[in-house]
């Protein structure tokens, strides 16, 4: 603390520049601080103009910083023509900070959280003013409050504790407070840093707005895996929000039964239209899937997995896998069928690893299948998934034709409910 | 002519029943709840005390405040409804937003510091509606919160909100003890044409003690919350006004008839009570046994629901304001603060009551005079806040809007400073 009254400050608190008097070289008061502008630079964002609201009435302004002087109970700043002068508008590459972000919501995107910026800490070096930290303490807000010094003595006087001060390094915040913010290259690479089932637990914590804009930041690709991690009532309002052509860009990519589940959702004449944006081969294969009931093997199953015929070869298997996996929402087992589509066996992807390659399919695969009815119930299901212990389930119809496969993680959603808080 | 209009009124009757209205009805069944709720939250234990209070002393001369007071909920409700589906935030966050941190401090503390002292009334409410029927509080109280700590902390804020609005199907044993209590309705219609009005202090406290207990400032937060929560599109922001309006008239109805009961009841008899349960008791001998029981039911309802809801609304409430998690959906240790705050609220508005010859009216006192000093800044920050065109857009305040809430926001402001003055003399 003795630091903060001795010479030149090193870090100094957005908190404590807000609001005081700016004097001019004459030791005249001009007006006060009202807010900081800042260059979105790396990897630390530059203050480069003081928003003052000047003694009078007048309109507020900007002033550069660089006629900053000093900056010590007071900001006392040079002599300064009206043309350095602006008014208080946005412009690409720069942000108000009490504007946007003080007490504002911002993603931490190191902890995957939802914060709100209690204080913004700049560190001083050779007159420029670099914003290193946000503070989302509770001695943030204590500060803001005016009560850091009582809390202090306080928690030393009777539990010989000091609350410390919770800060983030800028690096990892992505602010919200405009979708233009979120348009910016750098934070689309800040978003991509965080894994899709905690960007669904953000989306989920923001504001209608903020979800829409942080949902478009996304590219395709972790739009989908987002998406698939959301909450049904979110997802539909998300898609609501798009256009068809970009919804069905979006939900070609995620996974065949969770797409169709998606669409179940929507109103009707939405999901047409989405469904008529999308690749012909893939929208039927949704269609095959939105017909079957959801809470039956039918609907939790996919129908993206691989099958070959039980002449292959082991070799040709694992050529075809390399092609053909990334298309597939589960590739760990291959199914072995016969031209009616019967199903005959299974082999896991490490058996066909370990198998000779000129090796045929019928003679290396398990013929002990665990299969399930189409009309099987979900809880039936999860509890197969526990006996037998095995990654994924052959669905098939009264004839022993395979429909599909249902996925451990697709049971997963049913029974995660029921494990409790 | 005529015939070429009725014609047409008739397509457009029949035509709104076919199709519209069942797609209109049904929207409106799965938004409704925010407004409903909120609304009959108000006729809590002190809600239905100063209506018990207000018949009692001042027969049907008070009836006609129901009025004004009805108007007023719709309008601040309103105001609070369409932030909610317009911005999708809730009032602590749009105040700590705008206003910033150090005043939504000092605001939150007193906010906790109120609805802790109503948490406190509700289940003192609790406490007294059991003891008419031979429990001793004792025993109601602590399994009271015990149980309305594990309905919100065990189940998922879906089935709490189902459970709260069979709550407020319950006060419908107001209206029926009402009616039971056999008023002269000619007696009650004049007393809203004609009021009575009076000008002495004992009769003003009266009416403004029923407008504080009905516009409360914690409900502004709840209201808007519950109705962010609900994910309305501003395309569907007319079923929660729906909503608002229908929840601010049920609550005045109940109300009415609470007023009334205890005008032609007590007040005709010249009996003299100091609190809802006296009401209670003293219905028996005039209204009949069961009357009287279901007034104390209604009371034991009112003061269970309204003991749930409070201590929700203030952890939801502080946490939105400090960017603390805040959802039933989270685990305690992902949400200690909400937990935390939550169970607080419950278990010291609990835990007072069971202290031996606790200053009830002491917190009440202390209650009134700051809910009477919060309500004006929220209100006006309310007002400032759906006027902020970056915030609102085109559903900002228009003309009309403005005229009608800063006179309603001003009539109320006046008020309750009115009241903070006059409790501060009497105290």
């Amino acid at each position: 603390m003795a630091l903060q009254y001795s010479d030149p400050q090193v870090f100094l608190f957005l908190s404590q520049i807000l609001g005081k008097r700016v004097l001019n070289r004459r030791n005249k008061k001009i007006g006060k601080v009202m807010d900081l502008v800042v260059g979105l630079v790396e990897p630390y964002p530059i203050v480069t103009e003081v928003l003052l609201s000047p003694a009078g009435s007048r309109e507020n302004y900007c002033v550069p910083w660089s006629r900053v002087l000093e900056m010590d109970r007071v900001l006392r700043v040079d002599d300064f023509s009206p043309e350095e002068c602006r008014r208080p508008e946005n412009r690409e590459g720069e942000i108000f900070l009490k504007d946007t972000l003080l007490d504002k919501q911002v993603v931490d995107t190191n902890g995957a959280k939802v914060r709100r910026v209690n204080d913004l800490q700049f560190l001083k070096a050779h007159n420029l003013l670099h914003l290193v930290h946000v503070d989302v303490g509770f001695r943030g807000l204590m500060r803001r409050a005016g009560l850091v010094k009582p809390m202090d003595v306080f928690l030393q006087g009777l539990m010989d504790y000091t609350l410390a001060d919770q800060f983030i390094a800028w690096k990892y915040i992505q602010p919200l407070s405009s979708p233009d913010l979120l348009k910016l290259k750098i934070a689309q690479d800040r978003l991509s840093q965080i894994h899709p089932a905690d960007l669904a637990d953000i989306i989920e914590d923001l504001d209608i707005h903020q979800r829409a804009a942080v949902f478009q930041s996304l590219d395709i690709e972790t739009a989908a895996e987002t998406l698939e991690e959301t909450d049904p009532k979110i997802q539909v309002s998300l898609i609501k929000e798009l256009k068809p052509e970009d919804a069905s860009d979006i939900i070609e990519e995620m996974s065949l039964n969770e797409a169709a589940d998606l669409l179940a959702d929507l109103p009707k004449h939405q999901a047409e239209g989405i469904l008529s944006e999308m690749e012909q081969d893939i929208a039927e294969d949704v269609k095959e899937l939105l017909a079957l009931p959801e809470e039956k093997a039918g609907g939790l199953m996919t129908t993206a997995f691989l099958s070959y015929p039980p002449t292959l070869t082991v070799g040709e298997a694992l050529e075809n896998i390399r092609r053909e996996a990334e298309d597939m929402d589960f590739a760990y087992y291959v199914y072995v069928i016969d031209a009616d589509e019967h199903l005959l066996g299974m082999m896991s992807l490490r058996e066909l690893l370990v198998s000779p390659p000129e090796g045929k399919l019928e003679d290396f695969m398990d013929t002990r299948i665990v299969s399930v009815n189409i009309e099987e119930d979900e809880k039936e299901i999860a509890n197969m998934f526990a006996k037998y212990g095995v990654m994924a389930i052959p669905v098939v119809d009264d004839d022993e034709r395979m429909m599909g496969v249902i996925i451990f993680r697709n049971i997963l959603e049913i029974i995660a409910p029921h494990l409790g808080k | 002519m005529a015939k070429r209009f009725f014609t047409r009124i008739r397509g457009r009757v029949s035509g709104v029943f076919q199709k519209r209205f069942w797609v209109t009805l049904s929207v409106f069944f799965a938004l409704v709840g925010p407004g409903i709720i909120t609304s009959n939250v108000d006729n809590d234990a002190g809600g239905i005390t100063t209506y018990s209070l207000a018949g009692s002393e001042y027969g049907l001369s008070l009836l006609w405040i129901l009025v004004p007071v009805t108007f007023a909920l719709i309008i601040i409700q309103e105001m609070c409804a369409r932030m909610g589906v317009v911005t999708g935030k809730g009032l602590s966050d749009l105040i700590r937003e705008r206003f910033g941190a150090k005043i939504t401090f000092y605001l939150m503390i007193i906010l906790f510091l109120t609805n802790l002292g109503n948490t406190i009334s509700e289940f003192a409410g609790v406490a007294a509606s059991l003891e008419i029927f031979g429990i001793s509080k004792y025993i109601s109280v602590p399994i009271a919160a015990v149980f309305v700590w594990w309905l919100v902390i065990k189940w998922n804020y879906k089935s709490v909100e189902k459970v709260f609005l069979v709550a407020c199907l319950f006060y419908l044993s107001y209206i029926v003890s009402g009616v039971m209590g056999d008023p002269d309705w000619g007696e009650i219609g004049t007393a809203f044409v004609q009021p009575d009005l009076r000008f002495d202090a004992a009769y003003l406290t009266m009416a403004i003690g029923i407008i504080g207990t009905t516009i409360a400032p914690w409900m502004q937060f709840y209201l808007q919350s519950s109705v962010v929560d609900k994910g309305v599109r501003t395309a569907d922001y007319r079923y929660i006004r729906m909503d608002v309006i229908v929840g601010s008239f049920m609550v005045n109805v109940v109300a009415f008839f609470i007023i009334m009961l205890c005008a032609v009841t007590l007040f005709q008899n010249g009996i003299q009570i100091e609190t809802a349960k006296d009401a209670a008791l003293a219905l028996e001998p005039m209204a009949g046994k069961y009357c009287s029981l279901l007034f104390a039911f209604g009371l034991l309802n009112a003061s269970l629901f309204a003991a749930s809801i409070l201590p929700l609304s203030t952890a939801y409430t502080i946490c939105e304001a400090f960017g603390w998690e805040s959802s039933l959906d989270h685990k305690f240790v992902e949400a200690p603060q909400f937990y935390g705050l939550y169970s607080l609220t419950v278990f010291l508005g609990a835990g007072i009551i069971l202290f031996p010859n606790f200053p009830l009216i002491w917190i009440m006192y202390y209650t009134q005079v700051l809910n009477g000093l919060l309500l004006p800044v929220v209100l006006v920050f309310m007002l400032l806040l759906v006027n902020d065109r970056r915030l609102m857009g085109q559903y900002a305040n228009g003309w009309t809007m403005n005229v009608l809430s800063w006179v309603t926001v001003s009539a109320l402001v006046i008020l309750s400073l009115s009241m903070v003055v006059s409790l501060i003399q009497a105290g």
